[in-house]
């Protein structure tokens, strides 16, 4: 039978823990519902932008820019959404597992990959499977700011246009809903603009596109309009990420939680029970020393 | 939407990829479209537009005494959807004129001024960055007058 004290200072770690732990998940919960809003705000933009692209579409008939022609692809770059601290559960290490898979594909191919990595997690879990990281990024916490992401994007356009990447693609948490946030890999360049009518064709009461005059020209917006679109696409990635990663830290540090009332609940007993048989034990000494002194 | 054309305010809409910024009646807006300036008023036709850099500015607003204000806001380019009786502008940046300071503006220009640039790519950068700081310094100015 364990030692009743030992117990009751096992006990009582695991109660701090816990204490730790339900903190952190209220931490989790509240950067979560500001992630949140966040990413609700942002969807106007997007939404607004795809309406445009849309009407654009519709007028000009076929959309073509550089942006949109896709090639063959012989020098790809990925960028990797992680975060910089753990206890989040499966949220680095199911992004990891997928840049992983990408990046075996592509070195399967014998395609030359630029790598961006932004967290810390994911830095240090892809350095150590061997990977050569070209450029990472650790200032991205729960508030990305366009103006922080802006940078990374053009520079991705810059290197797309002038033919230094052939494809871009975003390993990041997607956020569906708050009980269901997938690690998947999103194609950013070339654009895909099929996307963004789906998107519109959700909004209503808009004009039919023929009744919209374009100023300057069709043209001159669209050159205009899909860089923004690309810009705000990523920018909803980096989004998406920092509100799965707080959503998988709540769920993590629930679970922690629970998890250590069940210990402690179990030590409890525990720790009544080797208590409770050491005043039986005392009891009976007691006893025994009485009798023998009767004699 | 009839109910508007008849008091003839016409809603304007501010997003940038962060936030929706503005979100407000007016009886007239003024757009700063890539190659100049165009008023609009409730009922204009429809259009979709390009802006420059410089302010968007809100005339006739409701104010909270039964006054009325305008707004004035800095975009830095973007576009212009307007039609349904609605202005919407999509920016990447926008910025209340009020809150910039000229003595800011005026050095951002003065060392966009000095920097050099090699190259068309470059050149266009620099032109563009300039004329965005100028209108930046000429909305800064305005609002003092």
């Amino acid at each position: 039978m364990a030692n009743a004290r030992a117990l009751d200072r096992r006990r009582r770690s695991v109660r701090n823990i816990r204490k730790i732990t339900r903190t952190m998940e209220l931490i989790a919960t509240a950067r979560f519902k500001k992630a949140m809003d966040r990413s609700v705000a942002a969807r106007d933009y997007t939404q607004q932008l795809a309406k445009i692209l849309k009407n654009i579409a519709a007028v000009g008939g076929d959309l073509s820019h550089p942006l949109l022609e896709s090639r063959p692809t012989q020098r790809s770059a990925v960028l990797v959404l992680t975060g910089n601290r753990g206890l989040c559960g499966g949220y680095n290490s199911n992004a990891v597992k997928q840049a992983m898979g990408l990046l075996g594909q592509w070195s399967g191919d014998n395609t030359e990959t630029h790598v961006t990595v932004s967290g810390k997690r994911g830095i240090n879990a892809l350095k150590f499977r061997g990977i050569t990281i070209d450029e990472e990024h650790l200032d991205f916490e729960d508030k990305p700011a366009f103006n922080e992401v802006a940078p990374i994007g053009t520079s991705y356009l810059n290197a797309y246009i002038q033919g230094d990447i052939d494809r871009l693609d975003v390993v990041y948490t997607r956020f569906v809903n708050i009980a269901k946030q997938e690690a998947i890999v999103e194609t950013l360049l070339p654009l895909k603009p099929a996307v963004d009518e789906e998107h519109a064709s959700t909004q209503s009461g808009h004009l039919a596109s023929e009744e919209y005059d374009f100023y300057p020209s069709a043209e001159s917006i669209l050159e205009e309009i899909l860089p923004a679109s690309f810009q705000s696409r990523l920018f909803k990635c980096f989004l998406d990420s920092a509100v799965s990663e707080q959503v998988a830290r709540m769920v993590a540090m629930k679970g922690a939680t629970e998890n250590a009332s069940g210990i402690i609940s179990d030590l409890s007993r525990r720790y009544n029970r080797a208590r409770q048989t050491q005043i039986t034990g005392e009891i009976m000494e007691i006893l025994g020393g009485v009798e023998a002194l009767k004699q | 939407m009839a109910t508007t054309t008849s008091q003839k305010l016409i809603r304007c809409i501010i997003v940038t990829p962060e936030q929706t910024v503005l979100n407000t009646e007016a009886a007239g807006v003024s757009l700063p479209l890539d190659d100049g300036s165009r008023g609009i008023a409730a009922g204009h036709a429809p259009f979709i537009g390009r802006l420059g850099a410089g302010e968007v500015q809100l005339h006739g607003v409701a104010g909270g005494t039964g006054t009325e204000t305008t707004i004035r806001t800095f975009v830095e380019g973007g576009f212009v959807e307007v039609g349904h009786n609605a202005v919407t502008v999509i920016t990447q940046g926008a910025t209340d004129s009020g809150a910039m300071k000229i003595q800011e503006v005026q050095a951002e220009l003065e060392n966009l001024l000095q920097q050099k640039a090699v190259g068309d790519d470059q050149i266009d950068a620099l032109l563009k960055a300039e004329s965005a700081a100028r209108a930046r310094l000429r909305a800064a100015r305005q609002k003092r007058k």
